[in-house]
């Protein structure tokens, strides 16, 4: 079983962190990769379930909620914005925005604290 | 030593589980967003200028709403995405890792002439 850690009182989540860990995951399976929309399912629910995955790993008493949005690019514009109603001393959200020719892709990371 | 009242000794009364009213039920949340997106998206058209002020108060608007329905101890995300309808591709997804048995999550998707709008909310249990 991986390392648990118990809750401690300086518990805050560490946008840094996870702003790397997925990061990582985008570019492992996006990386060169052209808009192709029979591959789009597949790659974003690849991108999600990795970021978890790793998100998980860290071990820490986090629920983890992780979605991910892929868009060609095609001029058209897009926005999104997130509220949240949570405990803001434990509980986080990471944004981790990433394109290359062809797409964009933003991935967000919403980190809302167990406590034990 | 205080009286005890008619029953002897404390009861539990801290629920470490919803009861089944006050589940986040996916289903009145989805009616909540779809009610609130017919009637502020209406006839909105897509205007670049204006749009991340409509993000924003949309997604403040319905996370105030799913407050007001009652969802105790319930911590909430609401996610608000609108994108102006030019028939690109978008493709999203989310993966959540929660206890099923208390948490849920429900989503809607708006479309009209000049933009799409797409809403994802999710509740969490405070234990």
């Amino acid at each position: 079983m991986e390392e648990f850690h118990p809750h401690n009182d300086e518990m805050i989540f560490n946008a840094d962190e996870a702003h790397n860990i997925v990061k990582e995951c985008i570019e492992s399976v996006l990386g060169k990769a052209d808009y192709n929309q029979n591959k789009v399912n597949q790659w974003t629910a690849a991108i999600v379930e990795q970021s978890l995955t790793h998100l998980v790993k860290l071990g820490k008493t986090y629920k983890y909620i992780v979605t991910c949005a892929v868009m060609q690019r095609s001029g058209a514009g897009l926005h999104t914005a997130s509220s949240c109603f949570w405990d803001t001393t434990t509980d986080g959200t990471c944004t981790v925005r990433w394109e290359n020719r062809t797409m964009n892709c933003i991935v967000n990371v919403f980190a809302v604290a167990i406590l034990l | 030593m205080g009286e005890l009242g008619p029953d002897e000794g404390a009861e539990n009364t801290y629920s470490l589980r919803p009861g089944l009213q006050h589940r986040f039920k996916s289903s009145t949340v989805k009616e909540c967003i779809r009610a609130i997106l017919k009637e502020k998206l209406a006839n909105v058209q897509y205007i670049p200028e204006e749009m991340p002020e409509l993000t924003k108060s949309l997604s403040e608007t319905i996370k105030d709403r799913l407050k007001e329905e009652g969802f105790d101890r319930y911590k909430m995300v609401v996610q608000v995405v609108i994108g102006e309808q030019r028939g690109e591709g978008v493709n999203m997804a989310a993966r959540c890792f929660w206890d099923a048995d208390t948490d849920s999550c429900a989503h809607h998707v708006f479309m009209n002439d000049s933009l799409f709008c797409v809403v994802a909310a999710f509740g969490c249990f405070y234990y």
